[in-house]
C-alpha cells in the first residue's frame, strides 16, 4: 500500500508542521482502525515515531518569521521609536 | 558677581513707581475670586463629551469634557460620584451639571461636577451610529458572514503601525505561542487624517499577497477621534472584500469600532487578536506526545489482537481439520491390503520356485538312479570313476535306486566306460 511509504529527511524539514500533524493523526487513525497488516502496522508505527521526532526538533527550534510589505508606505509614520528593529523603520 | 547680587533689591526700592508684583498664589486667588463672583459660573450646566476618564484611588473622578473644538478639565468627588446613576465612561455623551472654579494649587480651572446625565448622542457618536445602523442595514455585520479562523495557519498579514507597543505586543505573544508562522507586517499609520486611506492601502496591499492565511487589524487604545479610523466607512468596506478571515483588536476592552463589527473575529485588544490567531503552542508538545501514545497503544493492542485472532484461527483449524481417527483407520486398512497382496505374491512365487525345484530334482542322481544307474564307492564314499581306484578284490558300495550292493572287485579293464555301455 502506498500509505506506508515513508517521507524522506528532507521532506520531513520542508513539510508544515501542520502538514506533519495530520500525518501523524492519519497514521494514528490507520493504526487504531486495525485494518493494516502486521508489517504495514510496524512500518507505519516507525514512520509515525519519525514524524512525532520531527515536529519535536521543529517546535525547539521554531523562531518567528517576520516580513514587511511595502516599506515605502511606512513613510508617513512618525519617524523614531528607538528600541524597534531597523527593519520597522521607512528607509 | 558677588558685587552685584545686592544692586537688584536696591533697583527694585529705588523705583519710584514700582510694579506691582503678585506671587502665584495672589494671582491664583484672584483668579478664582474673579471665577467665584460669576453667577453663572456658580451653577452651570455643560454638554460634552467625557474623554480618558481617571480613577485614582482617592475615590474621585477626572476627566475632560469635550465638543468638536475645545475641552475642558472636570472632577466629579467621590460622594457625588457615589450618588450618581452615570459612571464617566470614555466617549460618553453627558450633560455635566457643576460650578466652575480654579484650582488654585495648579492654575487651573476646572468644572467641579455634581451631577452627570446622558445626552443625546454626541456628535461623533452620532455619525457613529448613523454609520452603523446603515452597514447593519447592508448585512455586513451578520453573524452568517464571519468565517472561522484557520487552526494552523502558516502566514499571518498584520496590519498596524510599526513602531510602537502593538506591533511589538503581537510579534511578542505569537512568538511565545506559536513562533512556527511567518509574520507579514503590512505598515499603516493608524492615526490622525490620514490613518483612514494608509489603512485601507495596508490592508489590500496585505489583501493581494499569496498565502496568506489570515490578517489581524490592530491599534492601540485611544479616545474616539483616535480610534476614527476604524469606524471609517472607506476601511470598513476594504474589511469586507477580505479574501482571507480577518481579526481585528483595536483599542481597549470596551472600544468597539465599526472594524469590529464586521470583522470575523473581534478581540478587545491587539494582545488578544493575536492569541486568537494562533493555536496555544504551548499545548502541541502535549499534544503530540498524546498521538504518540495513540499509535503504541494501537500497535500493541493490535498485536494483541492479532494474537487473539490467530488463536481462534488455530482452534478453527483443528475443529476444521479431517478425523485423523478415520485416517489411521484407512491407513490400516491400506497396510493390510498392501500385506495381503504382498503375500499373495509371495505365494505364487513359492508356487514357481516349488515347480523349479521339482525341475531341478529331475536332474538330480536320485532320478537318474531311477532310470537304471547305479553309482560305485568306496568304503570311504568316494565315488569311483577310475577302474584304478579300485584294484581286484577291493570292496564296493553300488548305489541303485532303491538301495546298495556289498560287492568285491574281480576284475578291472581301463577302455572306457561309455563305450563299454554302448
Amino acid at each position: 500500500m502506498t500509505q506506508a511509504e515513508s517521507i524522506t529527511d528532507a521532506e520531513l524539514a520542508k513539510r508544515p508542521f501542520d502538514e506533519l500533524v495530520a500525518e501523524l493523526q492519519r497514521i494514528v487513525a490507520a493504526l487504531e482502525a486495525g485494518s493494516v497488516g502486521l508489517e504495514e502496522s510496524i512500518t507505519l508505527y516507525r514512520e509515525g515515531l519519525r514524524i512525532h521526532a520531527a515536529c519535536e526538533e521543529r517546535l525547539r527550534s521554531a523562531e518567528l518569521t517576520i516580513t514587511e510589505l511595502g516599506r515605502r508606505a511606512a513613510a508617513t509614520a512618525p519617524a523614531a521609536a528607538a528600541g524597534e528593529p531597523a527593519s520597522a523603520e521607512p528607509g | 558677581m558677588a558685587d552685584f547680587a545686592p544692586e537688584r533689591p536696591t533697583l527694585w526700592q529705588a523705583s519710584s513707581l514700582p510694579p506691582r508684583i503678585l506671587r502665584v498664589t495672589d494671582l491664583n486667588r484672584r483668579v478664582r475670586a474673579l471665577l467665584d463672583g460669576d453667577p453663572t459660573l456658580a451653577d452651570v450646566w455643560v454638554e460634552g463629551e467625557i474623554s480618558t476618564p481617571s480613577f485614582p484611588p482617592s475615590g474621585h473622578c477626572f476627566f475632560t469634557l469635550k465638543d468638536s473644538a475645545s475641552q475642558v478639565r472636570a472632577v466629579i468627588f467621590r460622594e457625588e460620584l457615589a450618588r450618581s446613576a452615570v459612571r464617566p465612561q470614555h466617549g460618553m455623551a453627558v450633560i455635566c451639571h457643576g460650578r466652575v472654579r480654579a484650582y488654585e494649587p495648579q492654575g487651573v480651572y476646572q468644572l467641579y461636577v455634581e451631577s452627570i446625565t446622558p445626552a443625546g448622542a454626541g456628535d461623533l457618536h452620532a455619525r457613529y451610529e448613523q454609520l452603523r445602523a446603515r452597514l447593519a442595514t447592508e448585512g455586513l455585520f451578520d453573524a452568517d458572514r464571519k468565517r472561522p479562523l484557520p487552526r494552523w495557519p502558516r502566514r499571518i498579514g498584520v496590519v498596524t503601525s510599526p513602531v510602537g507597543a502593538v506591533w511589538q505586543d503581537i510579534r511578542n505573544v505569537i512568538r511565545r505561542r506559536y513562533p512556527l508562522v511567518e509574520l507579514v507586517l503590512s505598515p499603516t499609520v493608524v492615526q490622525g487624517e490620514a490613518a483612514s486611506p494608509a489603512v485601507v492601502v495596508a490592508l489590500k496591499r496585505v489583501f493581494a499577497q499569496r498565502g496568506i492565511d489570515l490578517v489581524i487589524l490592530a491599534r492601540g487604545g485611544g479616545s474616539l477621534e483616535d480610534l476614527w479610523a476604524f469606524n471609517d466607512e472607506r476601511v470598513v468596506r476594504t474589511l469586507v472584500t477580505a479574501p482571507v478571515p480577518v481579526v481585528v483588536g483595536v483599542g481597549h476592552e470596551s472600544d468597539v469600532t465599526l472594524a469590529d463589527f464586521v470583522a470575523d473575529v473581534r478581540a478587545p485588544t491587539p494582545s488578544a487578536a493575536a492569541e486568537l490567531a494562533v493555536p496555544d503552542g504551548t499545548q502541541l508538545p502535549a499534544i503530540l506526545d498524546r498521538l504518540r501514545d495513540r499509535a503504541s497503544s494501537a500497535l500493541l493492542g493490535g498485536a494483541a489482537e492479532r494474537r487473539r485472532v490467530l488463536a481462534a484461527e488455530a482452534r478453527a483449524l483443528v475443529s476444521a481439520a479431517p478425523d485423523l481417527g478415520a485416517a489411521r483407520q484407512r491407513t490400516a486398512d491400506l497396510v493390510d491390503r498392501g500385506h495381503r497382496a504382498l503375500a499373495a505374491r509371495l505365494e505364487r512365487h513359492r508356487a514357481t520356485l516349488d515347480g523349479v525345484r521339482d525341475g531341478l530334482r529331475a536332474l538330480g542322481p536320485a532320478a537318474t538312479l531311477t532310470r537304471g544307474y547305479a553309482v560305485a564307492r568306496l568304503a570311504n564314499g568316494t565315488i569311483v570313476r577310475d577302474p584304478a581306484q579300485a584294484p581286484v578284490g577291493e570292496r564296493l558300495e553300488v548305489v541303485v535306486a532303491r538301495g546298495l550292493l556289498g560287492t568285491r572287485v574281480e576284475e578291472t579293464r581301463s577302455d572306457g566306460g561309455e563305450e563299454l555301455l554302448g
